[in-house]
């Protein structure tokens, strides 16, 4: 038997489903296509991303990434009309996961690089996430939770359960759904 | 009512070890001793760990408890669900099985699951003991013996019927429900003492209502001198057949993130308390125990149903689950004990509720703009012991969990159930949760839940009582611990929490624990 494990080990991640050999094994079903594009491709499809200060673990281009997502997954409607943009989720999950073991953020970022390439990867369009125009990401996220893929559908679940989470969370948002606020503080007199 | 406040532990300084008074030590604010001695040192502090504590050092014996989780009080249990689900779950509330169909909420915290539940106190049914005793050879569980364990378990919880002033409007929409299709259904036992209804039970109480082990096993412990320190995480068991054992335990920062400094505890005795999950996960990596430790696993994972309603329900006041429709259940299942299903009312806070939905964009927007007029419940159906917990050779965890199709047969016929049940006291529509969203708008379209595929990853199953991974058996043939929770292979490493249970207990396992640690250390008394 093993002895004590690392730290880095010990706990559980959202992003645990994503071991390396399914990741590469993902990676090869869809080597067809990233292959067509090649490496230096790939990063001149990417583009750049505007710099982001601050962050203590995602880099600008994966900021970016999970900023094309709440746009889609948590859009400013007529029954909330609250801008998940303008509560910077992203740097939420940025500071959850400095606190992180290093193997869930690797994991992580094996997620945020399929999300960004999806596009390529699964519907062989030369183009990235952040790339496309909000209504084809909108309906092309959508897919991800209806995929026959079960890593898609692990994908879309693991990041529709932080960022609903973290979203409905707020303050701002409970008006919108019915919600007074904790109890304790409405006993209190200290929420509406 | 008052909390019960821990005294902190006064530190003294001894050659060769270190010693502490009765009681709490949060060993992320000072640095740790660098060997801690005991007679005997019990890894976690939930309803099997603080009981067992509580019975040992009343009766003189030299106890050290360890918890990964720290003392969570009053106003810091804010209601919140980011704040919360970080601190009071294991994995930040992020666990889950091996695919993520199952999400496994494992409390991490002072007094463990009991201070995360809904306080439903259901004891192990008869039928369930009956069965035990009978097909798996536990003599201890047989019903007439294991009686006074199950009263003095009931005790400990200042257990009562919810009054009927307090089911709240949602679960009262179940009942209705229930009643009008003729279906038989209770209003739960609970162990709340001065409830308030504030509504947020999963997330602990700030004006700690629960009778739960923090409440009164941990004091009780703390008072007839028994040491606690908090922050600290049990990572192995080494020299498990001699007669000091070596634990090694990390500490953590305050807010449980990061491992900070080693210390090694030397216990006569270790009894491993951590939930049925840590517990097997702690005996794998240690190399501790036989073939079955880590097998056997029940997850029972439960299903959210929610009927959408014309008005305002404000399920998220009032007590959460008081009512539940018992008419499918079945307590003494010839093969299995526990089988059928139950509906649970059940509710909980926005950020947890919008976790489960299955929408995203303007239709996640849509759905939840609801909240207030949803009356939501959990079918729970007891699973058969199928599942494993891995530990890889890296240390990392695997919940290996394949939904068996009798399984997915019952939850069917319970949310086919649910979905008239809810039609029935007047919901608009019933929405089942999955992907794709099945909603269900008249009796008629209720068969529709026999489409539900339960493909992985497609139906937001919630795991509370995990059970099994260590199982008590008479023959080391069968099972990893022994009649008295002694791990086989071991000198006295004991596991005292529902690891051992063959089979599923009950539809909620803390009175079980209780009732099962009470037994299994009044037995440890009688030899030490």
């Amino acid at each position: 038997m093993g002895g004590v494990p690392n730290e880095a080990s010990s706990r559980e991640g959202l992003f645990s489903f994503l071991s390396r050999r399914r990741f590469l094994k993902v990676s090869l079903v869809a080597g067809g296509a990233v292959l067509g594009v090649g490496g230096g491709g790939l990063l001149a499809l990417r583009g750049r991303a505007p710099n982001v200060d601050g962050l203590r673990v995602l880099d600008a281009h994966e900021y970016r990434t999970l900023q094309s997502l709440v746009e889609v997954m948590l859009p400013k409607t007529d029954a909330i009309p609250i801008d998940a943009a303008s509560m910077d989720l992203p740097r939420e999950f940025d500071d959850f996961l400095a606190d992180e073991p290093e193997q869930n953020v690797r994991d992580l970022q094996k997620a945020l690089v399929l999300i960004e390439f999806g596009p390529l990867v699964f519907d062989k369009k030369l183009t990235t996430f952040s790339r496309l125009d909000v209504a084809e990401r909108t309906a092309h996220w959508n897919e991800w939770a209806l995929s026959e893929n079960l890593l898609r559908r692990q994908v879309s679940i693991a990041t529709r359960k932080f960022f609903n989470l973290v979203y409905f969370d707020q303050e701002e948002v409970w008006p919108y759904i019915g919600y007074p606020g904790p109890s304790m503080k409405r006993a209190q007199g200290v929420m509406p | 009512m008052a909390v019960h406040w821990l005294p902190r532990a006064v530190h003294e300084t001894r050659a060769g070890g270190h010693a502490v008074t009765g009681g709490i030590t949060d060993l992320s604010k000072q640095p740790p001793p660098e060997a801690i001695t005991t007679e005997i040192c019990i890894i976690g502090s939930g309803c099997g760990g603080a009981t067992a504590a509580h019975l040992l050092a009343e009766a003189g014996h030299e106890v050290v408890v360890l918890e990964e989780g720290r003392d969570l009080v009053g106003s810091e249990r804010t209601q919140r669900d980011g704040p919360m689900y970080d601190q009071l779950f294991m994995d930040r509330g992020g666990r889950a099985s091996h695919d993520l169909s199952v999400s496994v909420l494992q409390g991490r915290v002072l007094g463990g699951g009991g201070v995360v539940n809904t306080c439903d106190v259901v004891p192990i049914p008869e039928g369930v003991l009956h069965h035990w005793a009978t097909k798996y050879g536990l003599e201890d569980f047989a019903p007439v013996r294991f009686k006074r364990f199950t009263d003095d378990a009931l005790g400990d919880l200042s257990a009562s019927r919810i009054p009927e002033s307090m089911v709240n409007p949602a679960n009262n929409k179940l009942r209705q429900g229930a009643e009008g299709l003729g279906l038989r259904g209770e209003v739960m036992m609970h162990n709340r003492v001065g409830c308030r209804g504030l509504g947020t039970c999963m997330i602990g109480c700030p004006v700690h209502a629960k009778r739960n082990p923090r409440m009164v096993a941990l004091p009780k412990a703390v008072e007839a001198g028994a040491r606690i320190f908090t922050r600290a995480r049990a990572v192995k068991i080494g020299k498990a057949s001699q007669e000091f054992k070596e634990i090694t335990v990390r500490t953590l920062d305050p807010r449980g993130y990061h491992e900070q400094s080693e210390l090694r505890v030397r216990a006569k005795i270790v009894i491993v308390a951590a939930n049925a999950i840590a517990s097997a996960q702690l005996l794998l990596r240690s190399g501790v125990g036989n073939s079955h430790v880590g097998r056997n696993l029940t997850l029972q994972p439960q299903l959210p149903i929610i009927g959408i309603f014309n008005e305002r329900i404000a399920a998220f006041d009032g007590i959460p689950q008081s009512y539940a429709v018992t008419e499918f259940e079945e307590e003494d299942n010839a093969e299995f004990g526990l089988w059928g299903y139950r509906i649970e009312g059940i509710m909980g806070t926005p950020g947890i509720v919008s976790s489960l939905l299955p929408f995203s964009g303007a239709a996640g927007m849509e759905g939840m703009a609801q909240y207030d007029r949803m009356a939501a419940s959990l079918l729970l159906a007891p699973d058969a012991p199928s599942g494993q917990v891995e530990v890889a050779r890296d240390g990392r965890l695997t919940i290996r969990y394949d939904q068996r199709a009798d399984h997915q047969e019952r939850l069917r016929h319970a949310a086919e159930m649910a979905a008239r049940v809810y039609l029935e006291a007047g919901a608009r529509e019933v929405l089942l949760p999955t992907t794709p969203p099945l909603v269900i708008r008249s009796a008629r379209e209720a068969k529709r839940a026999q489409e539900l595929s339960f493909a992985p990853a497609t139906a937001p199953m919630v795991s509370a009582h995990q059970q099994g991974t260590v199982r008590f058996a008479a023959s080391e043939r069968d099972g990893g611990a022994d009649l008295n929770g002694q791990v086989y292979g071991t000198r006295e490493v004991y596991v005292f929490d529902s690891s051992g249970y063959p089979t599923s207990a009950a539809s909620h396992t803390m009175t079980p624990i209780i009732a099962s640690s009470r037994m299994l250390t009044t037995k440890l008394l009688t030899r030490i």
